[in-house]
């Protein structure tokens, strides 16, 4: 009887020195294809830590709840997850979320956010302070790809195609002033309304244009492919890229033929990439032997750096408090992500701002690097 | 048990609630809105002033649809109509709470009311195709108005109440839950009055309605223009509640949201519209809680049986819908009824 009791208290003990990671996760709906990635990303980057014996001895356990993509719906969540449990860590499905959830997060001061969202607001460490993006904000990405561009062909135009939503519009303007900046040609900007799937007239207006590049942003699949058919029909020689959500190996076989050649900006390595040595994808590999999306790697890569924010505040004897393991995350300099990035990472402020172009090969039906990796501010 | 009631007076007749057991009834409703917060957690508090919300449109298209029979997709760009205003006042005006509601209200009830012309000559799914048209052209608007602040939309302050900020579900719950009660009410005391019954003529049958002297375009852009004025301060306690108002706040699946919540609960009815929108907020909730506790012996069952879950939602909807078509309320009605005789006759 006593025993029972001694294990009941070590068991709430053991409760409360655990470090929970709650999740606004986007398990179905229009974002599921992502969420059922980064969820199982998360779950196995926790793993490998608490089969580790945890951090500093405390183990990490995952809290999520399925929002179908709807801000009630995760901000309910958010709810439920908090009063429940202590958080420490969370992941945010979206942008809506993330800023409905700021004065909250701060309100309450006790935990650190990242989620699915890239978006440039939130990339203001003084507007968030209490979040991160994994990965470059989109504004970023669009660096990265006019960089690209301006080394491959200096003085080239491009054209953007966004889609009319806060998504596709996020990174349109600051990227004009880049383009300029860089020497480059903005030779068209097209918005098309959200879902839309007829494109011809916008096609005819990119041949006019006869831009170098094309830069798709705001999508995730469709209308991509229905506009590089349509444009290769017309003889149009044009480069076609995208952003991280719609550089998914598997998205982009769906393009079909369209997909040959198809370019764009990842901060990720893909899971088959067995360039040099990456200790972390190979142990992704032996965990889960069939291909896992980038939505995956985004998944892990963040539980990964939450939990070295939160040990890197055990190490200098800090409370798990909001502002302390965000300063604490800001620490990370040059740090070796085990091959998930290519290169060391660094988070001077709410961004990762790296990553690297790949192209896609028909033939071995995958993306393929086309770059080294680009690191802005460096 | 209640066998027969006797009614003195014409007024005694018109009453809202004729009953003792009624008013018990309500009293006790009343005595566990008011206990709710101090006895419930902080979600299941946000849970109730969402469902309030979710409530407050509902009856709104309730009085559209429901009573006057004029089918609507509009109403969640309705709602973005009031939650914009709101969030318009609140930070460029800075005028108190209780006048940005009411300017949402009345805001979204001239909108309301411009989108209602085209009521006179089509009905049915024409109107319906009409309103989507009308959602449509309102989400242009948002997402490329810059007082309206364009896609990223607008963040605000929380409204104050003598200088105390309601930042938090437990303290809103005292402003959403009122303004919700006082809605309702006044939705069911519309259907005693004059207007109402002209409603309710002109869902029968329009032409007779219009023999009898009931002018048509007054009484449908009057229909309109109450209706938004429900979805305008719903929207506006929305603005108040989530303190971010994007054009992807209110997409054209709210205004399904909406329609779906009122054919569930019971389409005409005032308790229709409060079960409708209940049952379509909470049900989701309430099967993710049943998730929840398979957790410990299903294996990852968040993701397993996430999918399973959005097809049980769904089936209980087409399953309502055959078996129940009067909605919810029916149900509600039927129970009522055999409390009525019972223990004489069950």
């Amino acid at each position: 009887m006593a025993g029972l009791a001694l294990g009941a208290v070590e068991a709430r003990a053991q409760a409360q020195d655990e470090i929970v990671l709650g999740g606004s996760i986007p398990l179905t709906g229009v974002f599921a294809f992502a969420g059922v990635g980064i969820h199982a990303g998360i779950q196995d980057y926790l793993k490998l830590v608490n089969d580790e014996g945890g951090i500093k001895g405390r183990k990490i356990r995952y809290v999520a709840e399925d929002t179908g993509y709807k801000v009630d719906a995760s901000v309910a969540a958010f709810n439920k997850i908090t009063s429940q449990n202590k958080v420490t860590l969370y992941y945010g499905d979206s942008t809506g979320f993330a800023k409905t959830i700021n004065p909250e997060l701060e309100r309450k001061g006790t935990m650190i956010m990242a989620g699915a969202s890239f978006a440039s607001e939130l990339n203001d460490p003084k507007k968030f302070p209490l979040q991160f993006l994994p990965g470059p904000d989109y504004t970023e990405m669009f660096g990265i790809l006019m960089r690209y561009i301006a080394k491959e062909k200096p003085g080239a135009s491009v054209a953007f195609v966004y889609s009319d939503t806060e998504f596709g519009r996020d990174p349109i303007a600051p990227s004009e002033k880049l383009a300029t900046e860089l020497g480059l040609k903005v030779a068209e900007k097209i918005v098309t309304p959200p879902g839309s799937v007829d494109v011809s007239t916008e096609v005819l207006k990119l041949r006019r244009a006869r831009p170098d590049y094309t830069i798709f942003h705001g999508y995730v699949l469709a209308p991509i492919p229905e506009f590089i058919q349509q444009a290769k029909q017309m003889g149009m020689q044009s480069r076609f890229m995208g952003t991280f959500w719609s550089m998914d190996n598997s998205m982009v076989q769906q393009m079909g033929e369209a997909a040959d050649g198809f370019m764009g900006v990842m901060p990720y390595r893909y899971y088959y990439d067995k360039e040099g040595t990456s200790p972390m994808l190979d142990k992704i590999r032996q965990m889960r032997p069939e291909y896992q999306s980038t939505a995956y790697m985004q998944g892990f890569l963040t539980a990964m750096l939450m939990t070295e924010a939160v040990k890197r505040t055990l190490d200098a004897g800090k409370e798990l408090t909001g502002t302390n393991m965000k300063a604490s995350l800001n620490t990370i300099k040059d740090f070796d992500t085990g091959g998930i990035v290519g290169v060391p990472v660094s988070i001077p402020g709410n961004s990762l701002p790296v990553g690297r172009i790949y192209r896609f090969d028909a033939k071995q039906k995958q993306m393929l690097p086309a770059s080294d990796w680009i690191q802005l501010g460096k | 048990m209640r066998i027969g009631t006797l009614k003195l007076s014409y007024a005694a007749d018109e009453a809202l609630f004729d009953t003792k057991v009624q008013w018990i009834c309500l009293a006790l409703l009343g005595l566990s809105l008011i206990l709710f917060p101090f006895v419930a957690g902080p979600y299941w508090i946000y849970m109730a002033c969402l469902v309030a919300i979710n409530v407050a449109s509902a009856t709104g298209l309730n009085i559209l649809t429901g009573y006057t029979g004029l089918v609507s997709l509009g109403q969640a760009a309705f709602m973005g109509v009031g939650a914009y205003t709101v969030a318009v006042l609140e930070t460029r005006v800075g005028t108190p709470f209780i006048i940005n509601l009411l300017a949402a209200g009345g805001m979204t009830a001239a909108v309301g009311v411009v989108f209602g012309i085209p009521s006179l000559r089509v009905k049915g799914l024409y109107l319906a195709i009409a309103t989507i048209a009308a959602s449509m052209i309102l989400h242009f608007v948002f997402s490329h108005w810059d007082l309206t602040g364009g896609t990223r939309g607008l963040s605000m302050p929380p409204a104050s109440l003598f200088g105390l900020a309601l930042d938090q579900p437990h303290k809103l719950y005292w402003l959403i839950i009122p303004v919700t009660a006082l809605m309702v009410l006044g939705a069911a005391n519309l259907f005693r009055t004059r207007i109402g019954r002209a409603f309710i003529a002109i869902r029968d049958r329009d032409i007779s309605a219009e023999v009898l002297g009931i002018p048509l375009l007054q009484t449908k852009l009057t229909s309109f223009a109450l209706s938004s004025f429900y979805a305008g301060v719903a929207g506006g306690m929305w603005a108040y509640f989530f303190r971010v108002v994007t054009p992807e706040s209110f997409p054209l699946i709210n205004s399904i949201f909406y329609l779906a919540a009122i054919i569930v609960g019971g389409m005409g009815t005032i308790l229709g519209g409060i079960l409708g929108a209940t049952f379509m907020t909470l049900v989701p909730e309430v099967l993710k809680l049943v998730v929840g506790w398979l957790t410990p012996w299903v294996p990852d069952a968040l993701s397993l049986l996430a999918p399973i879950r959005t097809i049980v939602f769904g089936a209980l909807i087409v399953g309502f819908l055959i078996f129940e078509p009067q909605g919810l309320a029916e149900i509600w009605q039927r129970i009522r009824r055999f409390f009525h005789l019972w223990p004489f006759r069950t």
